[in-house]
């Protein structure tokens, strides 16, 4: 008998919790599916500006007063807007100077601008539509497009001070892209896009800043990259002594670095069908080398198809640093080049981490022919299945008429390319036993 | 294998070989003396927009634009054969597929599909065939119709909220009006209404609309956006409009001096000019923004039926240099020189692969200066043309952008 009211008394505490969800739902408003931020920061004296617009529908929680179907009610609305910034902005956008947290910030204002409004452009308009434009009060525009222009003013002790960013801004919705602008004292101004949360974002790195992000860049990109990871094992299979392995990932890392510097630096072929065709070819040279491996593989040889496959992963590495190059801020070549380092240390933690246990399958537990086969079998499985996945969409463009353009037609890259050649040649002739 | 051993072939043979024969398939890059000019060049992409879900197939699609976060709308009818096509909309159903798809459709630039509304509602008159669809500079949206009792324009929020209406259907009716034999005629000094629009474009910084009126009127017409008024209105060679049927279009004759039907497009561009489609006369008229008639450039002269030019788009750069022109009789684009109406190239070609068109309708760009297509008739679709850059041009006709090598 006990059972039937608490039973009861469970239902009802369910029903409730189910209606005050669906209530909370309704009065915060839906997560934007794409919300893009523009924003300046510019230190001036003892001040630091910073400018941002953000669309007006990524600031949930925020009851906006509307009139009409939908319009927002300009003339009641600053006091919601200046909420809004400071619930989504103002408490969640973190600026260092020298490492130090700039602490309360000072909202000078927050106005509304329509979609179409272009004075984001450049600083100057930004800041004096920011600071002087006030949309007449019987616009109308729909609130969820309209846009929010906000000024903030921070106190610092010189403008000529390091500065940096936490954003912090990823909430704002489901995917938030931020294009960010700095303008040191120097005149220079300094541009940075990044998607969702950057972490901390050092403005005007020094070369060092730069040096360490780009090794530490490289190094972790590496890691998320499961094709280049299986393609250094199958490299490493067969050849496991020290000198067949320093000419290999030598051979490889000058080829990437090769592709991975012309492509970062604009070069490279920009046609649709490029990037389709790189993964094609990097599930390709996996397979290639698996098979290689299961035939008979042979480091005369070797050296060469590694330098050409590290050509074509050197492309792959390149897509994944265009968007975080200007973090780099003026040191372009040393981030690449930094960038290069820590591939390359990352690439000798993978090979020190999977050497022994190669060594001790294919000695103890398979025989060095053996299990070398099977290895490369089940790589060459995976490789054959990204291979074909990949492929599928590389066929939708007409192939027959695709010809290697922008980077190979350099005369100087070509020269590059039949020195290096001649040199390995040179280097692995016959006569010359290696591995 | 062998013959690397021996060294016949090495590597550094195979590296010269290599190259030579890459150097004998060096692209010839001296250009045709007769065609040596710069261009805006395009290549389609063939995997753009994604697949629709819920399989959902579009109908005529008849407005494309492009709002404030290069999203890009496109507005459909919907309409297709109900057996072979909209099997899975019949009760009961005689197939898995297809449905035809919501009106009004918002994808990102990749392509994705963020939203879908569209269709009658409360509170307004959805039109009997919707026609054109144009983000405003709040990005609401414009959507106008040339169906036999159209005469009005709606706006709607990007949520697919009603806003507003102008004008009233029904309004273009002859009266007393017989059900059994309808007549609408055309009244192009109606300060209310409208006669069937076929699109309407924003000119920002003064806040007015251009309404290309349209079927059965023979006029543009200057709107307030805010409030819908009328502000000034014309006709051909800024001519005071005249509903008057001036019969088919003859290439031997002089131009007609009035519009025909249907005015199709009126694009203001930054300079202050406006760029008017008059479709079955195959010309673009160009005025100022108070009407007064500047100049006229005729396409293809020799066009008949539906005419050559439905639609213009300007490219992004702040000049607007360049004038595209959807041609959907011809099954092109033309690419002008905007200052001097010089066509410089054409793209395009009849048939169903990408990168051809069947009835290309409507057209627009986005930020970055590619271009956005629909197809009405059957050729039911949504392409998008990537802009390459300026390129030297080597013919005048391209047919087909395929994306390959540089041409």
């Amino acid at each position: 008998m006990a059972f039937v009211p608490l039973k009861l008394g469970l239902s009802k505490i369910l029903l409730g919790l189910v209606v005050t969800i669906t209530a909370i739902n309704i009065y915060s408003h839906e997560i934007p599916r794409e919300t893009n931020i523009l924003a300046f920061i510019k230190p001036e004296g003892q001040h630091l500006r910073l400018l941002v617009r953000v669309p007006l529908e990524a600031m949930r929680d925020v009851n906006f007063p509307l009139t009409g179907p939908g319009y927002l009610d300009l003339a009641n609305a600053e006091e919601s807007l200046k909420e809004a910034a400071d619930l989504w902005l103002g408490r969640e956008i973190i600026i260092y100077e020298n490492g130090i947290i700039l602490e309360s910030p000072q909202l000078i204002t927050a106005s509304v601008a329509i979609p179409t409004d272009l004075s984001f452009k450049n600083y100057d308009t930004a800041l004096s539509n920011t600071l002087e434009r006030k949309l007449p009060s019987k616009t109308e525009i729909y609130w969820q497009q309209a846009m929010l222009d906000v000024l903030y003013e921070y106190q610092i002790t010189s403008d000529s001070s390091d500065f940096s960013i936490r954003p912090g801004v990823e909430q704002l919705g489901l995917q938030v892209t931020t294009i960010l602008r700095f303008l040191p004292i120097n005149g220079k101004e300094l541009y940075y896009q990044h998607t969702g949360n950057p972490g901390t974002v050092i403005l005007d790195p020094h070369w060092y800043h730069a040096v360490l992000q780009f090794t530490r860049l490289g190094f972790t990109h590496i890691f998320d990259g499961k094709d280049h990871i299986l393609f250094l094992i199958c490299l490493i299979i067969p050849f496991q002594r020290a000198r067949a392995l320093f000419i290999l990932i030598t051979a490889f890392t000058i080829a990437h670095s090769l592709t991975l510097a012309t492509t970062t630096l604009g070069l490279a072929p920009n046609f649709l069908w490029f990037i389709p065709l790189v993964e094609t070819m990097i599930a390709l040279s996996i397979l290639y080398m698996a098979l290689e491996n299961i035939l008979k593989p042979d480091i005369h040889r070797r050296w060469l198809t590694v330098f050409i496959c590290g050509l074509i992963h050197g492309f792959g590495f390149a897509y994944g640093l265009k968007e975080l190059f200007p973090f780099g801020g003026e040191h372009a070549l040393l981030s690449l080049f930094a960038f290069n380092i820590g591939v390359e240390i990352g690439q000798l933690v993978v090979i020190i981490l999977c050497l022994p246990i190669l060594r001790i399958l294919l000695k103890y537990c398979t025989g060095e022919r053996v299990g070398t086969i099977l290895l490369s079998i089940l790589i060459g499985h995976i490789g054959w299945h990204w291979m074909v996945d990949r492929g599928s969409t590389l066929i939708e463009y007409e192939l027959s008429q695709i010809i290697f353009d922008g980077l190979l037609w350099n005369p100087f890259i070509l020269l590059t390319l039949m020195i290096l050649i001649g040199l390995g040649w040179f280097l692995t002739r016959p006569g010359r036993p290696l591995g | 294998m062998k013959m690397l051993q021996s060294g016949c072939i090495n590597s550094w043979t195979l590296a010269v070989y290599f190259f030579l024969v890459l150097s004998g398939c060096t692209p010839d890059l001296t250009d045709d003396a007769n065609h040596t000019v710069l261009t805006p060049a395009f290549e389609v992409d063939p995997m753009w927009p994604k697949p629709l879900p819920n399989h959902w197939v579009l109908g005529s699609a008849i407005g494309v634009t492009v709002d404030s976060k290069d999203n890009i709308w496109i507005i459909h009818r919907g309409n297709g054969n109900p057996r072979t096509e909209h099997g899975a909309a019949q009760d009961p159903p005689t197939g898995d597929c297809c449905i035809p798809a919501p009106p009004v459709l918002q994808f990102n630039p990749e392509g994705d599909l963020l939203n879908h509304w569209g269709g009658p509602g409360n509170g307004y008159d959805w039109p009997g065939s919707s026609h054109g669809i144009t983000a405003d500079p709040m990005d609401n949206l414009w959507i106008g119709g040339n169906g036999s009792d159209d005469a009005h324009i709606l706006v709607f929020a990007q949520n697919g909220k009603f806003l507003k209406q102008f004008g009233k259907p029904g309004s273009r009716r002859t009266e007393p009006f017989n059900k059994t034999s309808p007549k609408w005629n055309g009244n192009s000094a109606d300060t209310k209404n409208f006669g069937r629009v076929a699109k309407i474009s924003f000119d920002v910084a003064n806040n007015e609309a251009y309404v290309a009126d349209g079927y059965l009127n023979k006029r543009v017409v200057v709107l307030d956006i805010t409030t819908g008024a009328f502000k000034r209105y014309w006709g051909a060679y800024g001519n005071e409009p005249d509903d008057t049927n001036l019969g088919l279009y003859d290439p031997e004759a002089p131009p007609a001096k009035q519009f025909g039907n249907p005015v199709h497009a009126a694009d203001p561009s930054n300079d202050g000019l406006v760029y008017v489609c008059d479709r079955p006369n195959n010309r673009i008229q160009v005025f100022t923004r108070d009407g007064k008639f500047v100049m006229e450039k005729i396409i293809a002269k020799n066009t008949l039926g539906d005419g050559s030019t439905w639609d213009v788009a300007f490219s992004k750069d702040s000049q607007q240099k360049y004038l595209y022109v959807a041609d959907g009789k011809n099954m092109k684009v033309h690419v002008l020189l905007r200052e001097t109406m010089e066509v410089l190239t054409t793209f395009g070609d009849g048939g169903r692969q990408p990168g051809q068109f069947f009835g290309v309708h409507s057209i627009a760009t986005d930020s970055k200066g590619n271009i956005y297509t629909t197809e009405t008739y059957e050729g039911k679709r949504l392409q998008k043309f990537v802009y390459k850059g300026q390129k030297p041009l080597k013919t005048k006709d391209q047919g087909v952008v395929w994306p390959t090598v540089s041409r």
